[in-house]
């Protein structure tokens, strides 16, 4: 059965907490502002459920960062903004020295490094608190069609579990919401619930 | 000894793999975990004035005069941390490493535009090592600029008439439909003007199509010097009629820049000996309004200044006629009959 008890829901959501913290003070060194980023929901989804609906992504294009990693469980972890959005925050992020119709040339490139930075602090946050090693690739940006994306990334990953993140990002009074979703084999999730309970219980 | 029993692991894989890094058309450099670099590549010497000997063994803050940037230093101990890989963009880093796109002979050269990334290698003795490799952004930068530059000239061509160098027909469509849906959800008004060339076929026939071509560009000089924000533009609509969006224009305000737009054209005073309402080139001119919150649609609001225009011309050219939109359901046949006035 693949579903989180409420205390290892509270568990992850506190993990990845840190991890926004981590992240939030990398970006602030890069942006020169504070930049305020939390994770106030963590939902398991089965990837067949997963629509633009679910997500409430209500944008025709999507982008998305991705990296693989490996450890004690395989993921693919996702970082997802509607790309209206990505380019708002490659905006905000670059500052008054690129105007907003310019910034499309840097979306890829500083999406990477948004989705990267991001990424990286949940991954080692998770790592250090529940105490094991992982490995990633480096990160990779698609951009496309919301639905075709969405469709594309449940398909290829071919892992049936979806762990859901609903992320908050504050730049310069600019709200944006966007997903972090790691995409896991039963196996894999059943592994870092094993990880979790450990964490529980020692605390 | 950290650093030689590292080497020594690269020079075992014989000195094909020192070949390799220094044949690379990319920086390489391989720190330790105190920062202490291992491996420094031909192409890294090259822009970066220092030669490998002197870099060797040496810790790469130290290389550099004015040091390593924050955001440099933070990722590097995050990726010797963590051990996951680090991007440095160029869009939000520039140029991290004070590194010059010529051999590095000359310093008054402005420093490289790079992309970095950092990967975490772990040897087999399990020694954490930074792999740091960067790129010459500044190639795919142009790449960008040049594609981008086509693309607009391209779109400009796409959307512009070849004669007259006003906007065409499809740019019309595209604006008209945007804007309207703009003035519908911020009950804003909207203007439109269309203008027609009093006698044209005449001005043809008498002064030959040359002659008439010169007339058609010299009247969008005239219309387009009369307008002074960006966002109203003049269009060809076909042979010789014209329409001007006017965004966030009332009535008032739109006849009279139509009444300067007639004037204008009028002043050319291009010689017309065809003409039965002047002695020269002049045009009839009809104005529609969109009162916000009335029900009229898009084609219905078209029509309108279609409607306005025909007036013009039948009333004796060379005049300007106005239609605000609650008016227009009587021409309107798209109108629910509720919606008319009467």
């Amino acid at each position: 059965m693949n579903s989180l008890s409420e205390l290892q829901m509270d568990a992850l959501t506190e993990i990845f907490n840190i991890g926004a913290g981590r992240a939030a003070s990398s970006l602030s060194e890069i942006v020169g502002e504070e930049v305020k980023l939390s994770v106030p929901r963590v939902q398991l989804y089965q990837s067949s459920e997963i629509n633009a609906d679910v997500l409430s992504l209500n944008s025709p294009r999507l982008g998305a960062v991705k990296q693989s990693f490996s450890g004690p469980f395989d993921a693919d972890a996702m970082l997802l903004f509607t790309e209206d959005r990505a380019l708002e925050i490659v905006h905000d992020m670059m500052g008054s020295q690129v105007g907003i119709e310019d910034v499309a040339e840097y979306e890829q490139e500083a999406m990477c490094e948004l989705g990267n930075i991001i990424l990286n602090a949940c991954l080692s946050s998770m790592a250090d608190v529940l105490d094991l090693t992982l490995d990633s690739s480096l990160p990779v940006y698609s951009v496309g069609a919301t639905d075709a994306l969405l469709r594309q990334i449940v398909s290829e990953a071919n892992q049936p579990v979806m762990l859901v993140l609903h992320i908050d990002l504050a730049i310069e009074k600019r709200h944006s919401q966007g997903y972090l979703v790691f995409l896991l084999s039963s196996s894999s999730l059943q592994k870092l619930l094993v990880h979790v309970d450990r964490f529980i219980s020692g605390i | 000894m950290n650093s030689i029993s590292v080497k020594s692991e690269f020079i075992l894989s014989g000195n094909i793999g020192e070949k390799i890094w220094d044949s690379i058309k990319s920086g390489l450099i391989l720190v330790d975990s105190e920062g202490k670099v291992l491996l420094w590549n031909d192409w890294i010497a090259q822009h970066s004035g220092i030669p490998a000997e002197s870099a060797l063994n040496h810790l790469l803050g130290s290389l550099f005069p004015d040091g390593l940037t924050a955001s440099f230093k933070t990722a590097l101990k995050s990726v010797l941390q963590h051990k996951l890989p680090i991007i440095l963009s160029n869009a939000l880093h520039r140029s991290p490493l004070p590194l010059y796109p010529l051999p590095a002979t000359q310093r008054k050269q402005d420093r490289m535009q790079q992309s970095i990334i950092i990967t975490p290698i772990v040897t087999s003795e399990k020694k954490r090592l930074c792999l740091i490799q960067v790129t010459d952004a500044s190639i795919s930068l142009k790449r960008e600029r040049v594609l981008k530059s086509h693309s607009e000239r391209l779109s400009k061509k796409a959307t512009t008439d070849g004669l007259t160098g006003a906007y065409n027909r499809r740019f019309f469509d595209e604006r008209f439909t945007a804007e309207f849906g703009r003035a519908q959800r911020q009950s804003a008004p909207l203007s439109l003007i269309m203008l027609d060339v009093d006698f044209f076929k005449n001005y043809n026939d008498r002064y030959g199509h040359p002659a008439g071509d010169k007339v058609l560009i010299s009247v969008v000089k005239a219309l387009s010097s009369q307008l002074n924000r960006p966002t109203d533009v003049v269009v060809r609509y076909g042979g010789e009629e014209f329409i001007v969006i006017l965004p966030d224009s009332k009535s008032e305000g739109s006849q009279i820049i139509a009444e300067k737009l007639r004037v204008a054209v009028s002043n050319l005073n291009i010689p017309h000996s065809e003409s039965k309402v002047a002695d020269h080139v002049t045009v009839s001119v009809g104005v529609a309004t969109y009162q916000p919150d009335t029900d009229c649609n898009a084609a219905c609001f078209l029509e309108a200044a279609d409607t306005a225009l025909y007036s013009a011309k039948h009333d004796g050219r060379n005049c300007v006629r106005h239609l605000v939109t609650p008016e227009c359901g009587r021409y309107c046949p798209d109108t629910p009959q509720a919606n008319s006035p009467d």
